[in-house]
């Protein structure tokens, strides 16, 4: 498969000790265009992201991970891509998954692809698939879709998939919300399992999120009222 | 009569001084200073003088003013809260677009250079 026309975004919110590690595993599977949207970040993530060979774009001001993933995917857009695919700039995916996210797509069988860790993973924390199975009947009441990791952050869009779909969401909720666009353009989707690296790096940043923690519970609660207020003020 | 000294204390210590305050760093027009030191005027001579509801109630031909007086704040506060959080989503949405824009210039300039 030609690599050329795919292009990698990486959404990034002070990253600059591992970013540039995440970039060059990427690149080490072969895929040299990699747009990092450095979303107001006040570390050197922006610096180190040109340094490592991608393209870089800058939020003046932090908007959240749905709006840089958007900047990210209207830049991939207006850079002509074939193929775009979504990954956590925390190094937490596995670079060498995205040719599982990739083929399909470039075999015409799916225009979106997602990848999902609760499909043949094992080891994964209870409540952690708890928390995820909340979020996926979350989303399949706001917006009718039901798949086994709605909050995945690894996705692949085809070229088609990315002229349908335009997040208004700024913050988490977004990946729910792409979804619901997903089912109303009538795309085809297809789920393949993919597995989560925890670094120490990682699993600091989400101390609060890994487990069925107040600050956790706290975070879905205000996902669900972003959810709500959006279907009532567009 | 301890809650009407505290109130008014409390608007005289905090409000006007805030008042003024957003109307020398140029947040409040004359006019909008005006209204609101009106309004927060009114607002303690009821509090003093409650019977002055009725009279209005009287004009509307409602028995207890007092609680048609609440029910009108209320319905005002979450009318202006609506209309705020309204405001407050096109304001946010229009950042992440001036945002979207900047951020994407430099692929804008190289896109129309390549054609």
């Amino acid at each position: 498969m030609n690599n050329k026309n795919i292009y990698i975004v990486l959404p990034a919110y002070c990253e600059g000790k591992v970013i540039k590690e995440v970039i060059r595993s990427i690149q080490n599977e072969g895929y040299n265009n990699i747009i990092v949207v450095d979303d107001g970040s006040v570390d050197n993530t922006y610096d180190e992201s040109i340094s490592a060979g991608a393209i870089a774009l800058k939020h003046t001001i932090n908007r959240g991970k749905g709006a840089a993933t958007q900047t990210g995917l209207d830049a991939a857009k207006l850079l002509n891509a074939d193929i775009a695919v979504t990954l956590d700039s925390d190094g937490q995916h596995n670079p060498k998954d995205i040719v599982k996210l990739v083929t399909p797509i470039a075999e015409g069988k799916a225009d979106v692809v997602l990848g999902s860790r609760m499909l043949g993973e094992k080891g994964m924390p209870k409540s952690r698939i708890l928390m995820n199975k909340i979020g996926n009947w979350v989303t399949y009441l706001f917006f009718g879709v039901l798949v086994t990791d709605s909050q995945s952050g690894f996705r692949a869009y085809s070229k088609k998939a990315l002229e349908s779909v335009y997040t208004s969401m700024d913050r988490y909720e977004f990946e729910s919300e792409m979804l619901g666009q997903i089912k109303d353009a009538k795309l085809k989707i297809k789920e393949v399992p993919i597995k989560v690296i925890y670094t120490d790096y990682s699993l600091n940043k989400y101390k609060h999120h890994e487990g069925f923690s107040a600050q956790g519970l706290f975070n879905g609660i205000k996902m669900v009222i972003r959810l709500i207020e959006n279907t009532l003020i567009k | 009569m301890v809650l009407q000294i505290l109130v008014t204390i409390g608007v005289i210590l905090f409000v006007l001084p805030n008042l003024y305050s957003s109307f020398k760093k140029k947040v409040l027009t004359p006019l909008a200073l005006t209204i609101w030191v009106l309004c927060w005027i009114a607002g303690l001579i009821l509090i003093w003088f409650p019977h002055l509801i009725d009279l209005i109630g009287l004009s509307f031909g409602v028995g207890r003013s007092i609680d048609a007086f609440v029910y009108v704040a209320i319905v005002y506060l979450i009318y202006a809260s609506f209309v705020q959080k309204l405001k407050m989503n096109e304001i946010s949405k229009d950042i992440t677009t001036l945002n979207r824009k900047i951020a994407l210039k430099d692929i804008n300039s190289k896109d129309e250079k390549d054609v």
